[in-house]
């Protein structure tokens, strides 16, 4: 009994030390690409949000969604392929009744499985929650909310195309100068093609306080200095961002100056 | 003994002309062993009953197990309910129902000490393993056919036959769906068929009935766990289990079928390699035991 | 076809591992005649029976059964066999009368009524539909002989039938062998036990440690048996021993246990006794400590024994046998 044991154990050790060699060799062969991701999502998220219609009593055609997405795989300098928890697509659609926001897309959460199978967290805001009411005023589960799918793993793995810009947001909810006045202001960038770049045009009540130039690449966060000191009594400071790439926010984002 | 001398073997000097067994002989003994063994017959209605039990006590829960695919519709649509179990099943329950038979029919022989009972008969030892091979296979499709059509009859009977949604978010017609789900259940058999054979390699090879049974299932387990992590997708093709998830493939829109013939190949390599170790250690072991 | 040999076994050889189980023997048995194989165990007997049946793999040296050898004839080479090697074995979860009709299968058929004569034959006819899981030893035993015969083989194969049967199991299955034996069947049987092959045999082999030490007839067996030895106890053994300068034909030496042992041809036994009695030398006990050819076999299959036989010449002619 002993000897089997052993055995099965050194057949189990050989197999996985294959299986390393093997993977050492191949490099990147993951069947899970971007491409194939993204194509399969906005069919998916097309036939799903057509079929949350006919519960509301609408009636959509998947095809009249244009669905597109873009698929990135946690943060811009890994390559896009593998499984992982670890997938945000940002997708936009067309639904006269439910616009876009002003970045012109959502954001969904992938988790994608070895096996090509995937699960999708819907953007709530845009979407609606785990359970909706039909036309009947019936509570029933919302089928955009999370739904699940499958892609062929030897479909198309020609790169689609599809871009969005990246969103710019200020992630500082306060201000707090120090001694000297000095203070700074946290942005972050979200996924997107290209990062983000521009000015902000920063004032604190009627005083200017000078422009910063930023740039940001996506999926990051950064602290940018304020360009001059916030004067004494301030009780605010508000920045109006320019963007030359990428997305932000369109009107002047207002903080409080805290500890003064 | 008894005084009854008339049956003690006529001397017959002509040359040894005895008839000799056709092929179907040795088939229709294992056959017949089978049919005998209590563990056969309790693996089957297993198969038949289990499903049903599974099938109510996941149709009263509350809350769906949405971790598994088609998992979320499972309480409320019989099609989708039928593929969770199917997913389920593939996890460990079909490489241990056909791993029951085909683990023990080689090595209950040298648990009972019967192999020089057996080949000091008119039987080869290749016809014996051909024979013990075919009834290990039979019986894996037969216990496939009774698990699937348990669990679909049972699903749809007790939870609904509701249109599905796709892998790919499509609706699929009940008449569709069902023809689909069948279709899935039937693809397992290439796979399980693989695992038999495996079976089968360590039934010959450790000679121990409960090897035969446990190593198939814990193996399976082991590939279920390196084909699910991420970095090693390369030896994905090369497992026994990926083809257990090949279905995925009928419910996407449009299909695809690719995954369903590589299944096939890897699972026919598996056999092959399996069976053709099994058959050559058979062949050259020397029978001492018993 | 009587000069057609039953078994042609030459120059066979086989290890297990560094284990030397049968070194090159060559056992031929005639067509017709009752053989037997002994020896201790651990001899090789069923070793060698083994590869006879194919169950095991000779590493050297030729097997021919029927003049059918396995290289040629596959598994045809037990066409015309039938036996079973150590205790027969069968599946307990079917019945002694599924077990048959299953290797009835597997010979390709059998005579109708056979099976029901042989369950008749070997009294199990009672028990037949019952499961052998429930069977005792010399039940499975009988079945086994069954087994054997429902193939109506012209080679019947037994290894050690009468192991572990009672007394009376002993008995009957001996005259199953010799009965079988006088329809003319040639059988090749292995046992340890020397009164067994004595009772059976025409001709017999002595295995030790996968050597042949003896070949021949049991005859000739018998005329190189060592002449017996008898325990004996006296009201004084000092001058027994003295008295037995007398009788040159005799031996006697003091045993560790405080008796005689006499050894030397019955006759010089029975004078030598007579004196002891003239001499007021009252005898206690008087018992022969092994039969003949129990000494012989014992002599010859046991190493320790050699160094203390006196008689050289013959010990020289048995290894001559041997050769």
């Amino acid at each position: 009994m002993r000897r089997t044991i052993l055995v099965i154990l050194a057949a189990l050790v050989a197999v996985i030390a294959l299986g390393s060699a093997v993977v050492a060799t191949s490099g990147d062969t993951s069947t899970v690409t971007r491409p194939r991701l993204e194509r399969s999502l906005t069919t998916n998220f097309a036939n799903q949000y057509a079929d949350q219609a006919r519960i509301q009593g609408r009636r959509i055609t998947p095809a009249s969604l244009h669905a597109k997405a873009m698929c990135d795989k946690a943060g811009a300098e890994n390559n896009d392929v593998g499984p992982g928890g670890d997938w945000n697509c940002l997708m936009s659609w067309t639904d006269p009744e439910v616009p876009m926001p002003p970045e012109g897309y959502g954001k969904f959460e992938l988790n994608v499985h070895s096996n090509d199978c995937y699960t999708v967290g819907s953007p709530s805001k845009l979407t609606g929650f785990l359970t909706m009411t039909d036309a009947e005023g019936r509570e029933v589960t919302n089928p955009v909310f999370e739904f699940d799918g499958c892609f062929d793993p030897n479909g198309d793995n020609t790169p689609t195309g599809v871009v969005f810009p990246s969103l710019l947001a200020v992630a500082s909810t306060t201000i707090t100068p120090d001694a000297h006045g000095n203070a700074g202001v946290q942005l972050t960038c979200g996924s997107g093609a290209k990062g983000c770049a521009g000015t902000i045009a920063v004032t604190a009540g009627d005083t200017k306080l000078g422009t910063m130039p930023f740039h940001l690449a996506e999926e990051s966060t950064q602290t940018l200095q304020l360009p001059a000191p916030v004067p004494d009594g301030a009780a605010e400071v508000t920045f109006t961002v320019q963007m030359s790439t990428g997305v932000g926010p369109p009107k002047p984002v207002t903080l409080p100056v805290q500890g003064s | 003994m008894s005084a009854t001398t008339t049956a003690a073997a006529p001397v017959d000097t002509s040359p040894a002309t005895r008839r000799h067994p056709g092929a179907l002989a040795p088939l229709r003994w294992e056959i017949r062993k089978l049919r005998a063994q209590y563990r056969a017959k309790a693996v089957l209605i297993g198969a038949l009953v289990l499903p049903v039990i599974v099938v109510v006590v996941i149709q009263g829960q509350s809350r769906p197990p949405k971790d598994t695919l088609f998992g979320r519709f499972a309480t409320d649509n019989g099609f989708a309910l039928s593929l969770l179990v199917l997913g389920f099943a593939a996890q460990w329950v079909l490489p241990l129902l056909t791993a029951v038979v085909a683990g023990d029919i080689f090595a209950s022989e040298d648990q009972h000490g019967t192999w020089k009972t057996v080949l000091t008969r008119s039987t080869s030892r290749a016809q014996l393993f051909w024979a013990k091979t075919l009834t290990a296979c039979g019986f894996a499709v037969i216990v496939l056919a009774v698990l699937a059509t348990s669990t679909i009859v049972s699903s749809v009977l007790i939870v609904g036959h509701q249109p599905l949604t796709g892998l790919s978010g499509q609706t699929i017609p009940a008449a569709e769906a069902l023809r689909l789900v069948a279709a899935s259940w039937a693809t397992m058999l290439p796979a399980m068929l693989g695992f038999t054979c495996l079976a089968i390699l360590l039934s010959v090879w450790s000679r121990n009935p409960a090897v035969g049974i446990a190593a198939p299932v814990v193996i399976g387990m082991v590939m279920q766990l390196v084909g699910a992590l991420g970095g090693v997708e390369a030896i994905r093709p090369f497992l026994l289990t990926t083809p257990f998830e090949a279905w995925h493939g009928l419910f996407a829109d449009p299909r695809f079928t690719g995954p369903l013939t590589e299944g096939l190949i890897t699972s026919a390599a598996w056999c092959a390699v399996c069976l053709g170790a099994a058959f050559v250690m058979l062949r050259r072991r020397d029978i001492t035991g018993g | 076809m009587n000069d057609l040999l039953a078994v042609e076994a030459t120059g066979v050889t086989k290890t297990f591992g560094s284990v030397l189980a049968v070194d090159d023997i060559t056992i031929r048995v005639a067509a017709g005649e009752v053989y037997g194989v002994l020896g201790p165990n651990g001899a090789g007997k069923t070793t060698f029976l083994r590869m006879l049946f194919g169950l095991i793999r000779p590493d050297s040296g030729t097997i021919e059964v029927l003049g059918k050898s396995w290289g040629a004839d596959g598994v045809g080479v037990l066409d015309g066999v039938g036996g079973f090697i150590e205790s027969p074995r069968f599946y307990p979860y079917l019945t002694g009368r599924q077990n048959l009709e299953g290797l009835a299968l597997l010979d390709g058929g059998v005579r109708p009524g056979l099976l029901e004569e042989l369950l008749e034959l070997v009294e199990m006819t009672d028990r037949a539909d019952q499961k052998v899981g429930g069977y005792s030893y010399g039940m499975r035993q009988r079945l086994g002989v069954a087994a054997s015969l429902l193939r109506e083989p012209r080679l019947l194969v037994l290894d050690e039938p009468a192991n572990g049967l009672d007394p009376a199991g002993i008995r009957d299955m001996r005259a199953l062998v010799k009965r079988l034996a006088n329809s003319g069947l040639t059988v090749l049987l292995s046992s340890h036990d020397m009164d067994e092959v004595e009772e059976i045999c025409d001709n017999v082999t002595i295995m030790k440690r996968g050597t042949v030490a003896f070949h021949g007839t049991i005859a000739k067996l018998r005329t190189m048996a060592p002449d017996p030895g008898h325990l004996l106890a006296t009201t004084d053994d000092t001058r027994a021993l003295a008295l037995a300068e007398q009788h040159p034909a005799l031996r006697v030496t003091r045993d560790p246990e405080a008796a005689l042992v006499v050894t030397g041809p019955t006759p010089d036994v029975s004078a030598y006794v007579a004196a002891l009695v003239r001499n007021n030398i009252d005898l206690l006990t008087l018992t022969q400590t092994q039969t003949p050819l129990e000494a012989l076999f014992f002599m010859l299959t046991d190493d320790t024994t050699h160094q203390t036989l006196d008689r050289p010449a013959e010990l020289a002619e048995l290894a001559e046998a041997a050769r």
